[in-house]
C-alpha cells in the first residue's frame, strides 16, 4: 500500500516545522504570535496517511518542538490526538477538501493544542493571573492565524500529497 | 508763509488725500513707542535660518556623550579595580557578543536563541544584555548556539533594587512584554519612573545592571506591593546582544 510516510522526502519536509517555528516569520504573526506551524503540516499529513501515520508524526513533531522551548509544557500529548483524530476523519467518511473545512479542523486543532499547553502550565503551579494575562491572547491569537492560514496552506500540501500517493499507486 | 498772508487750517480735502502719510506717521509712532517691537520681531524673523542650529547643538551634544563616555569609562575601570580589591566575584566580567538569530517573544515561551554557545564558552546561567540593560539568562546550550529565557518568561526570577530607595524585590516574568516586581518590604516607598537595577546581593547575575523603570505600582497586592516594570532592553528590536561569561568557572 502507498504511504507518504515510506517516502524520504515527504518526511524530510517535517523539518520545516521547526525550521519555521524558529524564524517565526513576522509577517506571519498576529499579535506577535506565529501560527502553530505542527498543525499547518500534521492536519494534511493525517488526512491523506491515516490515524496510526498521523499519530506517529504527532508524536516525532512534538519531541521536536519540545526539545526547541524552554519546558514546562509539552506538547506531544495534544499532537498525537490530533494526529489519530484527523487520521480517522479522512477514514471515515468522504475525503477532507473544502477550505472550509479545512479552516475549521485547523482552528479546533490550534485550539486544543494551546488549551493543554495551559492546562499543563496551569497543572505545574502557574498563577491562574498570568494565564489570564498571557495564556488567553496567545490561545485566541494563535488559533485565528492557524484557522486564517490553514485553507491556503493545508489545501496545497493535501494537493501535493494525494498527487503523490496517486502516482506511487500508479 | 510770506508775510501779510494769514494762517489756514490745511483743507479736509488735503487730509483725505493725504492718509497714506498719516497711516505711515502713525506707524513710525508706533513703533517709536513699542520701543522698536515690530523692528525686532522682523529681524529675528529674517534671521531665523543663521541662529546657531542643530548642527551646533549636535556638536555640543557629541563633546558631551564623549566627555561623558570617558568617565564612564573611567568609573569602570575604578569600580573593577576596588572589586578586585574587595575579591568580590564577577570582578573581571568577559563579554562575548553574540548574533540573535531566532526570537520568539510572543508565544507561550519567551526566549531568543543566540549564535555562539559552548564552543565560546557560554554556560547556562549567563547573563544576557542587550543595548539598554538586561535581557535575560541562558537557559540551555548547544556547541555553537544557546538559548536564553527573556525576563519575561513565566520561569524567570531575577533579584532586583531600586537603587533609589535601595529596596530589593524579585523581578518575576508574567508572559506579557512587563515583568512584575515583587517587594519584599510592605512600604518599599517607590514610585513610577524609579530605575531598577540588579541587585548587588544577587548571585544570578552581576550587579547593578539596568533592567527597566518602574511604571505602575500595586500597593494593594498582598502580602506585599508589586510593580510593573517596562523592561529598557527593547526585545522586539534587538539583533545582537552581550553574554557575560562567568570567569569563576
Amino acid at each position: 500500500m502507498a504511504r507518504l510516510s515510506h517516502q524520504p522526502w515527504c518526511l524530510a519536509s517535517a523539518l520545516a516545522v521547526p525550521l519555521l517555528a524558529m524564524a517565526s516569520p513576522g509577517l506571519l504573526k498576529l499579535a506577535g504570535v506565529s501560527p502553530s506551524w505542527a498543525v499547518l503540516w500534521l492536519l494534511p499529513w493525517a488526512l491523506v496517511d491515516g490515524p496510526v501515520s498521523g499519530a506517529l508524526a504527532g508524536f516525532a513533531l512534538g519531541l521536536m518542538l519540545d526539545a526547541l522551548n524552554l519546558g514546562g509544557a509539552s506538547q506531544v500529548p495534544a499532537l498525537v490526538l490530533l494526529g489519530w483524530w484527523w487520521g480517522q476523519i479522512s477514514r471515515q467518511g468522504p475525503p477532507v477538501e473544502r477550505s472550509f473545512s479545512l479552516g475549521l479542523l485547523a482552528l479546533l486543532g490550534a485550539l486544543l493544542l494551546n488549551l493543554s499547553l495551559m492546562l499543563q502550565f496551569a497543572l505545574q503551579g502557574t498563577p491562574l493571573e498570568v494565564l489570564r494575562l498571557s495564556g488567553v491572547q496567545i490561545l485566541f491569537a494563535q488559533t485565528l492565524v492557524t484557522a486564517l492560514l490553514a485553507p491556503m496552506l493545508c489545501s496545497l500540501q493535501l494537493l501535493l500529497w494525494r498527487r503523490q500517493i496517486s502516482s506511487l499507486r500508479g | 508763509m510770506p508775510p501779510g498772508r494769514s494762517f489756514r487750517v490745511p483743507s479736509p480735502r488735503l487730509l483725505v488725500q493725504g492718509w497714506p502719510w498719516l497711516l505711515l506717521l502713525l506707524a513710525l509712532a508706533g513703533i517709536r513707542l513699542s520701543k522698536g517691537a515690530f523692528l525686532s520681531e522682523l529681524y529675528a524673523l529674517l534671521s531665523a535660518p543663521f541662529w546657531p542650529g542643530s548642527a551646533q547643538q549636535e556638536w555640543l551634544q557629541s563633546a558631551q556623550k564623549l566627555s561623558d563616555q570617558t568617565q564612564l569609562a573611567q568609573l569602570q575601570q575604578d569600580n573593577r579595580r576596588l572589586r578586585t580589591l574587595l575579591d568580590l566575584s564577577h570582578a573581571h566580567p568577559q563579554l562575548l557578543m553574540a548574533p540573535v538569530i531566532s526570537r520568539e517573544p510572543g508565544g507561550w515561551w519567551q526566549q531568543l536563541l543566540i549564535g555562539r554557545g559552548e564552543l565560546q564558552g557560554i554556560h547556562p546561567g549567563d547573563a544576557v544584555l542587550a543595548p539598554g540593560g538586561l535581557l535575560g539568562r541562558v537557559a540551555s546550550v548547544t556547541p555553537i548556539t544557546a538559548r536564553v529565557t527573556l525576563l519575561t518568561d513565566t520561569s524567570s526570577h531575577v533579584g532586583v533594587w531600586v537603587g533609589r530607595t535601595q529596596r530589593h524585590g524579585l523581578l518575576t516574568g508574567v508572559g506579557t512584554a512587563r515583568p512584575v516586581l515583587r517587594f519584599l518590604e510592605k512600604d518599599p516607598q517607590v514610585r513610577p519612573g524609579d530605575v531598577v537595577v540588579t541587585s548587588p546581593a544577587s548571585t544570578l547575575v552581576p550587579p547593578n545592571i539596568t533592567v527597566g523603570v518602574i511604571q505602575a505600582i500595586n500597593d494593594k497586592a498582598v502580602p506585599a506591593p508589586e510593580a510593573v516594570v517596562q523592561l529598557s532592553a527593547p526585545v522586539e528590536a534587538v539583533d545582537g546582544v552581550q553574554v557575560i561569561l562567568n570567569s569563576s568557572r
